[in-house]
């Protein structure tokens, strides 16, 4: 004769995940904000060497006044004895060469003139002002830089980056 | 008409989309933020005659073989210590002049700037005036701005001299052929490094604000108009002035 009726049943009560979609708009907001797109996979390998005090490329990569090119031993072995030293420069498909995206540091002038042509023209720095930022393996001869900047003179990109990973928290 | 209700709509799948998203997010994007140290190349010289000699005191040559020792002014230096020679470099005259070896630092007093900007303008202004030649009006223009941006500097210092070290002063980088990246950055690194160190302790004394700070603000700029007065003063007092010298073997 009790008033509250007992249940018979052991069953658990489903859950509700109404909230389950916002907890991960949630956290994919926050991927969206703290990441930035990958330029490219290079096709060379590259391990950056450490330095302090080096200045982020974040801003310039918003403004896209910045071209990345990588230096580094090919990752196909067989690739590397064409090219002087043995390592070669990876960059993006714009001069559509190869499929394998390698190419001699003498390249990179023809390169870098057929990115920025490409380019809309609302968005046009002039050419000394877009880096060209060198992502080289701390292995790869210094003597490969400078054939780059020689190259870059040519065209008239005056402005360079040594892309070098960040050691200044002393962590790794 | 009879009140019809509205069905609601299942919202269970909703999850499964922004997992989808999220998990493509993932993928696509890398955490670490790019690093690198920006320099500039310059313009190839045209001009066949030699250039003017520059005097001793004001380079400091760092050189680099293909084993990666470091030699500084010929002596052999370990890697981690380029930074303290950097700063003895700049800093050995700053109060009075009194390291010969070291470049010298100028002061400059406010009423000679001024006495400048008044004389380059009036010889400006002569110069239009005779139609003269395209190449001597750019030079004078030129160095009207230098003297404009020294006077800038010194009202942003404050007091009545500027102390400006030597035109001539510069860091020399020569590296060989096969000298390893890794040691050519370290080079850049420990520059940079000695430059942060001389920068940041005028910057916290001048504008209470750490270099790192104002730098910041200024590339997040996209005029890059934001602080670049105090960092022109800070480029002024403490110039970085590099040289990457083509290496020939």
């Amino acid at each position: 004769m009790s008033k509250f009726k007992k249940s018979t049943r052991g069953d658990v009560p489903g859950m509700n995940t109404s909230s389950l979609p916002d907890i991960v708009f949630m956290l994919l907001f926050f991927f969206m904000v703290a990441t930035t797109t990958k330029e490219m996979d290079p096709t060379v390998e590259v391990v950056s060497p450490k330095g302090t005090m080096s200045t982020d490329m974040t801003p310039y990569k918003q403004r896209s006044e910045i071209d990345f090119a990588y230096l580094g031993k090919p990752r196909n072995p067989a690739r590397s004895s064409q090219f002087k030293y043995g390592y070669a420069l990876s960059l993006d498909n714009v001069l559509n060469e190869n499929p394998d995206g390698l190419y001699a540091t003498a390249q990179i002038g023809p390169w870098k003139k057929a990115k920025f042509d490409g380019k809309p023209t609302k968005m046009l720095a002039p050419i000394e002002e877009v880096i060209t930022c060198i992502k080289a393996d701390k292995t790869a001869p210094s003597g490969l830089i400078f054939d780059i900047r020689k190259e870059l003179q040519k065209i008239e990109a005056f402005k360079i980056a040594y892309a070098v990973r960040d050691g200044s928290s002393g962590a790794n | 008409m009879s009140k019809r209700s509205i069905p609601e709509i299942n919202a269970g799948s909703m999850a499964d989309i922004a997992f989808l998203l999220l998990i493509f997010f993932l993928v696509t994007t890398t955490m670490d933020r790019d690093q690198a140290y920006i320099r500039y190349i310059p313009k190839p010289i045209l001009d066949p005659r030699p250039q003017p000699p520059v005097e001793e005191r004001n380079l400091l040559a760092i050189k680099a073989n293909s084993n990666n020792q470091i030699l500084i002014r010929n002596e052999i230096v370990d890697m981690e210590n380029i930074s303290e020679k950097v700063l003895r470099f700049y800093q050995a005259n700053e109060k009075k002049n009194e390291a010969f070896e070291f470049p010298f630092y100028s002061r400059t007093p406010k009423s000679v700037i001024t006495d400048n900007i008044k004389r380059v303008e009036k010889q400006l202004k002569e110069l239009e005036e005779q139609d003269a030649a395209e190449e001597f009006i750019v030079a004078k223009e030129q160095e009207l701005d230098g003297w404009i941006g020294k006077r800038d500097a010194l009202a942003l210092y404050g007091g009545d001299v500027l102390p400006e070290i030597s035109f001539q002063a510069s860091i020399r980088i020569e590296v060989s052929n096969t000298t390893q990246y890794e040691v050519f950055v370290k080079i850049q690194s420990e520059i940079e490094e000695a430059i942060s160190i001389l920068r940041d302790k005028e910057a916290k004394r001048l504008f209470n604000t750490p270099y790192a700070v104002l730098k910041r603000k200024n590339s997040l700029d996209a005029t890059g108009m934001d602080e670049i007065e105090k960092l022109d003063l800070l480029d002024v007092l403490y110039p970085a002035r590099i040289i990457e010298v083509t290496p020939k073997r």
